[in-house]
């Protein structure tokens, strides 16, 4: 049984599980006496509710429960707050945020809206009882597009916000901007939508809820990324209940990626459901559910401007962006738009000045929150947009406009005009090593051998620069068990990314223990007493440092045990590989004898008392950190059919130090599977007059699969940890999802250059692609 | 899904008489169009006979200058089995591209024409290669089988029992594939005989059709260049979240032409 290092590529021990289907997901749970609840979701956009006649459905064999926004209001429950960090206009005034209820009131606001929950002794029963409740609804208009929700005569979803307009955002500074693009030699200014997706996490959401009559406390077994403060929200601010008799507890969680992050309505119906009939309750939605109530990602309409010099230098920055946030502000979802996307503008790129102008705006559609990114692939998106087709129109070749504009290393630190602390990395050097794994050298013969075939090849260089989020703070707590066992418990939690795996060896690499001899525990508000959760590429960040500080805490104790067996005063026990130990001397004692020690009060110090090992210890983040790295794609373009294949794909990132690169590699693999998703294949549709979602089955929905993933060539550089954090780690999450969309939509609209075609909104689907050659063909 | 009885007959006149005395029986194949529509309780029938116990449904063999395939055997057998890349390949290539896996190892033959899905595949070898559909009361040529959209010339309880695929000398099927579903936009079966030029698409209109105007300029002058001068028009493609007319019209012409230019240079 070795002991790991920092850097060593240990394989997940959690797959051995998965991959033979012994995970032990919500869905596996089956809790005695359990009934089961199902969700009755509006099928309208935007209607108000004139009656619900649940007669006939509560008449059904084997109903249970049916509960409507109206009991929900007598019994006074609470909305669900949003806990967006951007919470005031420009101008000062509070951003809008409408009541989110867990059932809709009087009106509906979106299709899949919840309106009643069904609790009957089977699934089968609470289905027919679904379909036997009678609403009526009185249409309204609907309005999905934000651009058009903004105009003057727009359906209004809120009665007392005029616009839909939620927040209206700025950062950075405008008159430094206006100025340098009043000097400069060329400004270019190009229109692109982020489209909208959603993450189809392979587990559906779903949960049981468990109330004890006797001690008056409830258990929620849930998949969810966030089991704090989901907890805390689903007590006090929704149940009215004390937060220490709610016990959350995420078993193995299918797929995050920010959906699981929110908090959504019906855990907290299931929980009330659970008081009532005194016997737990489970509800899973179905796939289709999935798509309908998770909260989609991205979407945004932006206008990007760049200033430039005459040679090219760049000089200031202009986005105007319009996000959609769907018909309320989920859980943090009018920040994506606006702070989210505003900290990283500009990317790499030494530009002087920079103004980020964002509306958030309302419509009739499924709120929008975090997605992987959340906002800073957005940014990305538009800073490697408008560098591109600055290169094509002003003659300079993409790579060269990019490499003159990267800020140089000695540049570092500084402050972005964003206010990002960029403090280490070397993106010149990221991005020569990027462009030499790509063979830039052999592209002329490969562009050759495609045009023989028929096809167009292209390829593109997108250097990125991202930044960590998340909960700033996060628990690790140790302990010792009498059967040799390590106990590690931290508040930040995997949904599948492979923390039972990197967590464990940052400890045992930092007490020289085997993997074997820990036990790991997550997701479970009774294990640690605070936890952040999954999000914002947090965990190794701020988990895995709690990890850190927590094991050098078990050291300096450790040595206190030690130098009491060892009778040599505490200044000359050293720690070494695992060993407590006095340099030039036979004392010498490991890891796991000091942990037998200090469970044993005859051989500890009087100050010291048995479990004294055991510690729990809370790393705060200084700062957030930046992550950057370089992406690069080589397409070949079909144009009579305008099918795109990936046929080269290159990354070097910067996380700082790499703990594992395996797990790396994943992460890396699976942001970019999702980017290219985002660039070639996912689009979530609503149509846009009757407000219904036109993509809610996999059928309609194209995520990408194995064989449109190409193979890809991944390095780090580790030349620059990060001195924000003792670990010196960066977070690598959610890059893959910054680099992927601009490498390959660029890399396409490089291969059919000829065409004059400067533009394609994502998903670059086959027809858009034809079309966009065929109208320029024609438009001669 | 709804609650319905299962029976599982080992004989083709047990299943018939099962299906004559239920209320509303519906013969269940490879499943993967009717249950999911139960699931969604979008079809909700009394009985399912299942056609899995009847041996004499599934299997291959050469019947003289024809491939005979049972309505029971499955996408992948097809894709997989020897018999078929002898006689004809492209039938062997059209199976192996449907769907993905799961859906091969259990979809049907039978079930996939009696459904005739306008973007399924199967309906364009039939009527490409001028099959013919033998049920457990006639046989209907390839051209008469399929009569409109989801709508075939099969009559209430009538069971499909095999499918003969006479052997043509050569045949190519191109499909341009949905990335999320894998069905057809647009697939373009030709195939090249004793008896002529078949040009068969499917998922480009409501229901499969013979491009029959094309089959004659083709039959005079098999190549490539012929294809041009020949269009589905717009008007007549589905237009959907997919693909628009326009797209699916201009993809016929692609189809075709890559289907003639494989046949010509020999590789199928
Ligand atoms: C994810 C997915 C992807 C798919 N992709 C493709 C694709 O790319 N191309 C494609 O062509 N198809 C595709 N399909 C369809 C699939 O290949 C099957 O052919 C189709 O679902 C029907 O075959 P089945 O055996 O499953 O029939 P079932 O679902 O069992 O039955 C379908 C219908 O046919 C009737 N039926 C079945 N057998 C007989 C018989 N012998 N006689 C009379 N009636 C009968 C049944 O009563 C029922 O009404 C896909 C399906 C799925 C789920």
């Amino acid at each position: 049984m070795a002991v790991p290092g920092i850097g060593d590529a240990v394989s997940r021990t959690e797959d051995q599980r998965f991959l033979t289907g012994r995970g032990n997901y919500v869905d596996d749970i089956t809790l005695e006496g359990q009934v089961y609840a199902l969700v009755l979701r509006s099928p309208e956009a935007h209607a108000r509710i004139v009656s619900i006649d649940v007669s006939e459905a509560l008449a059904l064999s084997g109903v249970l429960l049916i509960v409507t926004g109206e009991d929900w209001q007598r019994e006074g429950f609470g909305h669900i707050p949003t806990k967006s960090a951007v919470r005031t206009n420009r101008d000062g005034s509070p951003i809008a945020e409408p009541p989110r209820h867990c059932l809709a009131m009087d009106r509906v606001r979106f299709v899949g809206e919840p309106v009643a929950l069904v609790v009957a002794e089977t699934a089968e029963v609470a289905a027919s009882a679904l379909a036997l409740i009678e609403v009526d609804y009185e249409s309204l208009p609907a309005v999905v597009d934000p651009v058009a929700a903004l105009a003057d005569g727009a359906p209004q979803l809120w009665d007392d916000i005029p616009n839909n307009l939620c927040a209206d955002f700025e950062l950075g500074d405008a008159a430094a901007t206006d100025a340098a693009f009043a000097e400069a030699d060329h400004v270019i200014a190009i229109d692109i939508a982020n489209n909208r997706v959603t993450a189809v996490p392979i587990e559906p959401r779903g949960a049981i809820a468990r109330y004890d009559a006797d001690s008056d406390s409830f258990e929620l077994y849930n998949a969810t990324q966030n089991v704090h403060a989901n907890r805390d929200t689903f007590a006090e601010q929704v149940l009215g209940i004390d937060k220490r008799k709610l016990r959350q507890i995420a078993p193995d969680v299918g797929g995050g990626f920010g959906v699981k992050n929110g908090v959504y309505p019906e855990p907290a119906l299931i929980l009330y459901a659970a008081r009532q009939l005194r016997r737990p309750v489970k509800w899973i939605n179905t796939r289709s559910e999935s798509f309908l109530a998770d909260t989609h990602g991205r979407e945004q309409i932006s206008k990007v401007e760049l200033a430039l010099r005459a040679d090219g230098t760049f000089l200031a920055l202009r986005t105007t962006t319009t996000g959609n946030i769907g018909a309320f502000c989920w859980t943090v979802g009018p920040f994506t738009p606006t702070g989210g996307s505003a900290r990283t503008q500009g990317g790499p790129y030494a530009i002087g000045a920079m103004h980020y102008q964002a509306k958030a705006v309302f419509t009739n559609t499924q709120p929008l929150d975090p997605y992987r990114g959340a906002g800073r692939p957005e940014a990305s998106f538009q800073i490697e947009r408008v560098i591109e087709l600055a290169a094509r129109e002003l003659g300079f070749d993409p790579v060269e406009l990019r490499r003159k504009n990267l800020i140089p290393r000695a540049a570092l630190p500084l402050r972005t005009p964003m206010g990002l602390e960029v403090d280490c990395g070397d993106f010149p050097q990221v991005f020569e090593r990027t462009l030499a794994m790509s063979d830039r050298g052999g592209f002329a013969e490969r562009v050759a051998a495609s045009r023989a075939r028929g096809r167009l090849r292209g390829f593109a260089i997108a250097p990125y620069l991202e930044c960590t989020g998340g909960a700033p703070n996060e628990y690790a707590g140790i302990t010792f068990t009498a059967d040799g066992l390590i106990e590690l418990a931290v508040g930040s939690q995997s949904t599948g990314m492979g923390h039972e795996t990197s967590m464990p060896q940052i400890l045992a690499a930092r007490l020289g223990v085997p993997l074997e001899d820990i036990r790991y525990v997550q997701g479970d508000t009774d294990a640690t007493p605070i936890g952040g959760g999954h999000g914002g590429s947090r965990n190794l960040e701020v988990g895995g440092n709690a990890v850190a500080q927590a094991a050098d805490e078990v050291i300096d104790k450790g040595k206190a045990i030690a130098a009491h067996l060892f009778g040599t005063p505490l200044d000359r026990v050293s720690f070494e590989d695992g060993r407590f130990l006095v340099p030039q001397t036979n004392h010498v004692l490991t890891m796991p004898e000091v942990a037998v020690a200090s469970l044993d009060p005859g051989r500890l110090p009087e100050d010291l008392q048995p479990g004294c090992l055991n510690t729990g210890s809370t790393f705060a983040r200084s700062a957030i950190v930046v992550p950057n790295g370089c992406h690069a794609a080589e397409v070949e373009v079909d144009p009579q059919t305008g099918i795109i294949e990936i046929v080269g794909y290159w990354v070097v990132d910067d996380f700082g130090t790499i703990v594992n690169p395996l797990l790396c590699d994943g992460q890396v693999m699976g942001g970019i599977a999702q980017g290219i998703g985002q660039a070639l294949l996912e689009h979530a549709v609503y149509d846009a007059d009757s407000g219904q979602l036109l993509t809610a089955t996999l059928l309609d929905y194209a995520l990408p699969r194995a064989g449109d993933i190409p193979d890809m060539a991944i390095e780090y550089y580790e030349g620059a940890p990060t001195e924000k954090n003792p670990l010196g780690v960066k977070g690598a999450g959610e890059a893959g999802c910054c680099g992927a969309p601009p490498a390959v939509v660029n890399a396409v609209l490089d291969a059919i250059k000829e065409s004059g075609v400067t533009n394609i909104d994502m998903p670059l689907k086959p027809e858009k692609v034809w079309r966009a050659i065929e109208d320029a063909r024609r438009a001669g | 899904m709804q609650d319905f009885s299962y029976q599982r007959p080992a004989a083709l006149t047990a299943a018939i008489e099962a299906f004559e005395q239920a209320e509303d029986g519906r013969f269940l194949a490879g499943g993967q169009t009717l249950l999911p529509v139960m699931k969604h309780r979008l079809a909700t029938p009394s009985d399912l006979i299942d056609l899995a116990g009847i041996s004499d449904l599934e299997g291959i063999s050469i019947a003289g200058s024809a491939l005979s395939i049972g309505a029971m055997t499955t996408h992948a057998r097809v894709a997989s089995a020897a018999e078929v890349h002898d006689a004809i390949p492209a039938l062997a290539k059209l199976a192996g591209c449907i769907g993905d896996p799961h859906v091969r190892n259990r979809g049907t033959l039978g079930g996939s024409i009696a459904n005739n899905d306008p973007a399924a595949d199967y309906p364009a070898a039939v009527a490409g290669l001028n099959a013919t559909v033998y049920t457990d009361r006639r046989r209907i040529a390839g051209d008469d089988f399929f009569t409109g959209f989801f709508e075939t010339a099969l009559e209430e309880g009538e069971l499909i029992t095999r499918v003969e695929f006479p052997v043509a000398a050569a045949a190519c099927y191109q499909k341009f594939d949905d990335p999320a579903s894998g069905y057809a936009v647009v697939g373009v079966f030709v195939s090249r005989g004793s008896q002529g030029v078949r040009v068969a698409v499917t998922g480009a209109t409501p229901c499969v059709f013979r491009m029959r105007d094309l089959e004659a300029a083709l039959n005079r002058k098999f190549t490539p260049e012929t294809v041009s001068g020949f269009c589905v028009p717009e008007e007549e493609c589905n237009d959907d979240l997919h693909a628009t007319a326009a797209y699916r019209s201009h993809l016929v012409g692609v189809m075709a032409t890559r289907a003639v230019a494989a046949i010509t240079d020999g590789e199928m």
